[in-house]
């Protein structure tokens, strides 16, 4: 085997850019304000394989270099060559990956390499990227250069400086690989220790269980049954393998189990005097809700027990959604993180029932502000970089899988700098019935069934990736939670698993996510009570894997599918067309047993029923004080139109447009509300609406809701508001609210009293607020939580230094939508339309946009006060009905809901959406302050317009609900705002379109 | 006679499959998903087809450059068999990263002759922006164009999903001589031009032109017109209802088709005209 190494770099010439040298440059003129002259870049291959260099040499331009844009040369520097470099950088950085870290350029080449010499078999090629900086600023050192483009967990880089580079000394990344590992047999490890040191053995292994934990495995292991059945099947009697104890700990994490939501909690509130105990949060305010009404509708196809909530869309289809977060990762490496969150919760799709083929994705954000100046602590990245990351991240991740990113959010509070939220989600859609009969919905496997693990194999990349996410954020973090996806190995599996489904092939299947095969096949063995798993027989990326590390590890791109006996060569034929690795890895049986063997020795045996019941339920405090949040009094004087600008820039507010418009929205060609909207298509957009079946104008609504500024006064009131943002958004598409169905994504502080998280008990009583509400709420609206998921370990670091993350539910909507022909946008048509208000506003200045933006400033000193209440949820309900069939009949085409900033900012960006004016009474609209009723954010409120000519027929549609006239879309360049005879204010919408659109364009322009 | 048969290949990364085949199915053809394996393997033959189209998608990536490690397969693996469906007469059809993929294996712009050569001519490159778009934008056709594919249509709104859509050739006098053969079949124009004059060779600003394409070029066909590719995405503007103007009753298209009723989007022609071709020439 020899490397050779073959470097190109763009041709320059008229019209010719390196646009990846220019992206570097415009990034570090918009995030750090340093101006380069010029930024070159080559991109460098390392090839090991049995083909000698000269032979490579005469198909550079075959496979490595493009003909007609790039110039490539082999073992050979091109910095060292003066025609394609005449002058001497200042600077050069050369970046490459880690050995063992997925690098999907060096894979994709591996296999161009096949096609072109069909000889080489084994070769492996890695790849590497180098920056050369003309003109760099004197006091730009190229180390921290080098350390904003590359990220050292994952990756390593190379620098010259400029007496380096005067001296031709140019970086040069080497071929590297893992050094292949021993194997080493399975440990036993004794249990028969003292408290602290379970307690210990747990902190150093990374195992994430607490002593009562611990202690229950101690004592599975002194059972004499239990022993006496060890020995029979030949493996340590009195001890847990490593195996066992990794495997148990993936299973029971917080993770996986959800123990928080699963506690026994004694609640107290300080206020009411209530002292009660809750058994189970998730029991009792979400399963017990959606099973009320899965009694009385027809559509609740599957709840909560599979990968995603399935409903029946219509006689022939059905759809499911999931959301997962990816917020650990993310924070370590926010590229990776994020495309394995996104490319993840496809996957969850894929393993719905018999398969779902993913068809839609959201993503919703929370980061740290990008323009942050104070202080970082250790091991974190800028907030901007953060967001450029997981932006970067979910992009590659859904563009190059071919699902349209429809709908999302991304919100912003210092808080998040600890641990950025990253909330993946994705909707799929599967024929009723499959070709054979079968439910699609529904499992069906039986003892005997060959299990395999398909897709990718198995490396040291993700292990204990679930216990990690059980754990706060440290400076000491492993890297091994890190890894970056390949969505394009991951679309090929999709691909052949969808027809394989169709062909009638899988009996079972379910994605290889948090705890790898031990989660994935574990979980699957409950339908048939038991399995047996030889993981000698698992492909793997590096020779050397220990028993425990393959059954743990959360290697991305794997799905595990059971198929039956008689039909694998089928399922073998398709994974070959396919190129997809599949190997049969299990049996399931009907033992009751966990059974996991290296080759011939066992080296777990676990029953199924210890295995995924054996946890100990986790009893906890907690205790509601009202926080003290000092009062948001408005200024006495204020210039409102100074202000809508200033909230129109808000980071919260303003427009994500340059970064939603990089995610590929119309895939499928199915998309029927663009994320943007409107004349100049730049309005913002309040659902998605998609019609997944061609020639049919049958829709879905795909919405969500995130508030998680009100958690600062009542995290009840987040949830609340939540909710009702989601049903708001998608009641402006003209959503079917008779069938509409949400998930529930809570992300948390930790929230288990201890030393390191002294106020446990608030935090819990946060979350017990939040979700009685979310009780109340989905009651109302007749909205089951069909899936859900939560994260609660949101913080940084311990002590002074801690940093928690605001209590946040995101909560994602999906609906039924009658006919995509007819639904409503928010930007405004014509001039002459009229405006009304929908809703009724309260004194609800609270937590506010507006509050926030003042005291930030300095103009004012406190964001209390009564935040966004739900007095009467079902009253909302009759109205969202009335106005969503008033869209689908036509009588409406423009709606939009109130949300960040109230009326003031929705009339605003209707006009932004439209390019027109409006002229606005606020007179009439309730008797609160005028602040209340411009800038306050009540729920249950839309602006809607409606053209003159179907008023009337609108006003006797709407009537019994609160409707007020608000004034009229104008021709003129202003919105006039007034209230009564008082002018409030005047904003040219360009102006308007200037702060809205400015804000966040951290792109740096387009020359 | 029967509908004219269409191989949609999927596979490696292809994803704008089913609207393909769906759009095809929608105007009379006989649309089936093809992976491209099959073709190589010989499991399955192009001869079985009368139409074949690439669609969008990121083969493998589009690490190496877009379309680059496809078109290396089908100009290595399936060099006779695009020769023979050339050679007889049936259209073939690149979209987005088909497009790419077509340009890659020399299938386009191609020679100045009928027979492909396989030899590369032009590129597609990293848009001028350094970024992937999903955006709408307008083009226009030259009427002139040989191309069977666009025939008829003059001016339309249409999504280009891409982040490497400038299509590039060496020198002048290539884009010149395809100009003359009228192979520059459609272009990116301001949408305030009237219709019919909105084509030019000055590059038109960001975001008019998404890509810095030189020329403006969105597609070009080959010398016979029967190979076209093209980096918007006509399918997914299949019906109006997925026009961005069709909250607004403006979303543009033909007042009535058999497949859609008063919903047919503009993109739709385009399928037919192929259609159509096979059913009158094949």
């Amino acid at each position: 085997m020899v490397v050779t190494r073959v470097e190109v770099t763009p041709k320059k010439g008229p019209g010719m850019r390196d646009v990846r040298g220019d992206v570097v440059r415009r990034q570090l003129a918009a995030d750090h304000n340093i101006s380069v002259a010029d930024v070159r870049s080559i991109v460098g291959f390392l090839i090991k394989s049995e083909i000698d260099s000269g032979a490579i040499a005469l198909r550079v331009h075959d496979l490595f270099a493009d003909p007609i844009i790039e110039d490539g040369a082999t073992n050979t520097l091109l910095l060292s060559n003066k025609e394609h470099f005449p002058t001497c950088p200042s600077a050069v950085v050369t970046v490459g990956f880690k050995a063992g870290v997925t690098d999907n350029p060096g894979t994709a080449a591996s296999d161009g390499f096949q096609t072109i010499f069909p000889a080489s078999q084994n070769a492996s090629i890695s790849t590497y990227i180098t920056y050369a900086f003309f003109g760099l600023p004197e006091d730009v050192e190229v180390e921290w250069l080098a350390k904003t483009l590359h990220n050292n967990l994952i990756q390593r880089a190379l620098v010259a400086d400029q007496n380096t580079c005067t001296a031709g000394q140019w970086p040069a990344i080497e071929y590297t690989e893992k050094p292949p590992q021993e194997f080493e047999a399975p440990l036993h490890v004794d249990m028969e220790i003292p408290d602290q040191d379970l307690i210990d053995l747990s902190e150093t292994g990374l195992l994430a269980l607490n002593l009562e934990e611990m202690q229950t495995i101690q004592a599975h292991y002194r059972d004499e049954d239990v022993r006496a059945a060890r020995i029979a099947a030949g493996i340590v009697a009195d001890a847990p393998t490593d195996v066992e104890l990794e495997c148990l700990a993936q299973t029971w994490s917080e993770h996986c189990k959800h123990k928080i939501f699963a506690s026994k909690i004694h609640h107290i509130d300080t206020e009411t005097g209530e002292d009660s105990i809750i058994d189970s949060i998730f029991k009792t305010y979400i399963m017990k809700p959606t099973h009320d009404m899965q009694n009385e509708v027809d559509w609740l196809l599957s709840v909560f027990h599979d990968n995603s909530g399935v409903i029946a869309w219509d006689d022939d289809w059905s759809v499911c959604m999931k959301a997962e977060t990816h917020n650990s990762p993310s924070a370590l490496d926010p590229y990776g993180g994020a495309m394995t969150g996104i490319v993840g919760v496809n996957r969850d799709i894929l393993g719905t029932g018999l398969g779902a083929r993913p068809i839609a994705n959201t993503d919703v954000f929370c980061f740290g502000p990008p323009d942050w100046e104070g202080d970082l602590p250790d091991n974190l990245f800028h907030p901007s970089r953060v967001f450029r990351g997981v932006h970067a991240g979910v992009r590659v991740g859904g563009n190059e899988s071919g699902i349209p990113t429809v709908n999302g959010a991304i919100v912003f509070d210092d808080r998040y700098i600890g641990k950025p939220l990253v909330y993946c989600g994705t909707i799929g859609i599967m024929p009723r019935r499959l070709p054979d009969g079968r439910e699609s919905h529904i499992k069906t496997p039986v003892s005997g069934d060959i299990v395999y693990m398909v897709g990718g194999k198995v490396g040291y990349d993700g292990i204990h990736g679930a216990t990690f996410s059980s754990l706060e954020l440290t400076e000491e973090s492993p890297s091994s939670a890190v890894q970056i996806g390949d969505p394009i190995t991951q679309k090929k599996m999709v691909d052949m698993v969808l027809e394989a489904r169709d062909a009638g092939l899988i009996t079972c299947i379910t994605d290889n996510g948090a705890g790898g095969l031990s989660s994935s096949i574990g979980e699957m063995a409950e339908y048939t009570n038991g399995c047996e798993i030889d993981l000698a027989k698992v492909p793997l990326k590096q020779a050397g894997l220990s028993a425990w590390e393959i059954l743990v590890s959360e290697s991305q791109e794997r799905m595990t599918i059971a198929v039956k006996a008689e039909d694998c060569a089928a399922f073998d034929a398709l994974a070959d067309l396919h190129e997809v690795e599949a190997t049969p890895v299990a049996t399931f049986t009907d033992t009751g047993i966990f059974h996991v063997k290296y080759e011939a020795a066992t080296v777990a045996y676990l029953p199924i029923e210890f295995l995924h019941d054996g946890v100990p339920q986790l009893q906890l405090e907690s205790e509601w004080v009202s926080p003290k949040v000092e009062a948001f009094v408005p200024p006495q004087a204020a210039n409102h139109a100074d202000l809508m600008l200033r909230m129109l820039a808000r980071p919260n507010i303003a427009s994500k447009e340059t970064w939603v418009r990089q995610y590929d929205h119309e895939v499928i060609a199915q998309t029927a509300i663009k994320p943007f909207v409107g004349v100049k298509r730049d309005g913002p957009g309040d659902a998605g609406l998609i019609a997944p079946i061609h020639g049919d104008p049958h829709g879905l609504v795909i919405s969500c809701g995130i508030a998680p500024r009100y958690s600062d006064i009542d995290a009840g009131a987040m949830a609340a508001a939540s909710i009702d943002e989601a049903v708001r958004n998608a009641v402006c598409a003209g959503v079917d609210v008779d069938k509409i169905a949400g998930l529930d994504n809570f992300c948390w502080p930790d929230s288990i009293e201890s030393v390191k998280t002294p106020d446990g008990r608030f935090k819990l009583a946060q979350l017990v607020r939040a979700n009685r509400e979310l009780e109340r709420v989905c009651r109302a609206y007749r909205l089951p939580c069909v899936s859900g998921k939560d994260s609660m370990k949101n913080d940084y670091g311990t002590g002074e230094k801690k940093i928690s993350i605001p209590p946040t539910l995101l909560f994602s909507l999906f609906g039924d939508h009658p006919d995509v022909r007819f639904t409503a946008t928010s930007d405004l048509k014509q001039p002459g339309d009229r405006l009304y208000l929908v809703g009724r506003s309260h004194d609800e200045l609270g937590a506010s946009e507006i509050s926030f933006m003042l005291k930030e400033s300095g103009e004012a000193s406190g964001v209390g006060g009564t935040p966004p209440q739900l007095e009467h949820p079902e009253r909302n309900l009759a109205m969202y009905r009335a106005l969503s069939t008033a869209i689908q009949t036509g009588l409406i085409q423009t709606a939009h809901d109130c949300s960040e900033g109230g009326v003031g900012v929705a009339v605003a960006e209707m006009c932004i959406g439209g390019r027109l004016g409006a002229t606005i009474d606020l007179d009439g609209t309730g008797h609160e302050s005028l602040w209340a009723r411009l800038w306050g954010e009540s729920l249950g409120r839309f602006v809607v317009a409606v053209k003159p000519e179907k008023e009337h027929a609108f006003l006797a549609w709407m009537s019994g609900q609160p409707t007020t006239f608000l004034g009229e879309a104008v021709e003129g360049p202003n919105l006039t705002i007034c209230d009564g005879y008082d002018e409030i204010l005047t904003a040219d919408v360009e102006a308007m379109v200037a702060s809205w659109q400015g804000a966040l364009d951290m792109t740096g322009g387009v020359e | 006679m029967t509908a004219p048969k269409v191989a949609v290949l999927f596979g490696f990364g292809i994803n704008c499959d089913h609207e393909t085949a769906a759009v095809f199915n929608l105007v009379g053809g006989a649309a089936e998903r093809v992976h491209v394996n099959h073709f190589i393997s010989g499991e399955r033959s192009m001869e079985e087809f009368q139409i074949l189209a690439v669609p969008g998608g990121f083969s493998f990536g589009d690490h190496l450059g877009s379309g680059r490690l496809m078109g290396n397969r089908m100009r290595f693996a399936l060099r006779d068999q695009l020769h023979a469906f050339v050679a007889a007469g049936k259209p073939i059809i690149g979209i987005c990263n088909g497009f790419q993929v077509l340009v890659k294996t020399g299938l386009l712009p191609g020679p100045n002759a009928p027979l492909p050569d396989f030899v590369q001519r032009a590129s597609l490159t990293l848009n001028d922006s350094g970024r992937y778009e999903d955006r709408w934008v307008t083009l226009e056709f030259d009427d002139n164009s040989p191309c069977i594919w666009t025939k008829g249509m003059t001016r339309m709104d249409c999504p280009v999903r891409h982040g490497e859509g400038k299509f590039v050739m060496p020198s002048t006098t290539d884009f010149d001589a395809l100009a003359a053969g009228h192979q520059l079949t459609v272009r990116y124009v301001d949408p305030a031009t009237e219709v019919g004059s909105g084509m030019t060779d000055e590059p038109l600003p960001f975001p008019l032109s998404p890509n810095g394409s030189m020329r403006n070029i969105a597609g070009v066909c080959d010398a016979t017109g029967l190979v076209f590719g093209l980096m918007p995405h006509p399918e997914a503007v299949y019906a109006k209802w997925l026009h961005p103007d069709h909250t607004r009753n403006t979303a543009p298209g033909p007042e009535h088709s058999e497949a859609l009723g008063a919903w047919e989007g503009e993109g739709l022609q385009m399928f037919r005209n192929a259609v159509e071709y096979v059913k009158t020439n094949l």
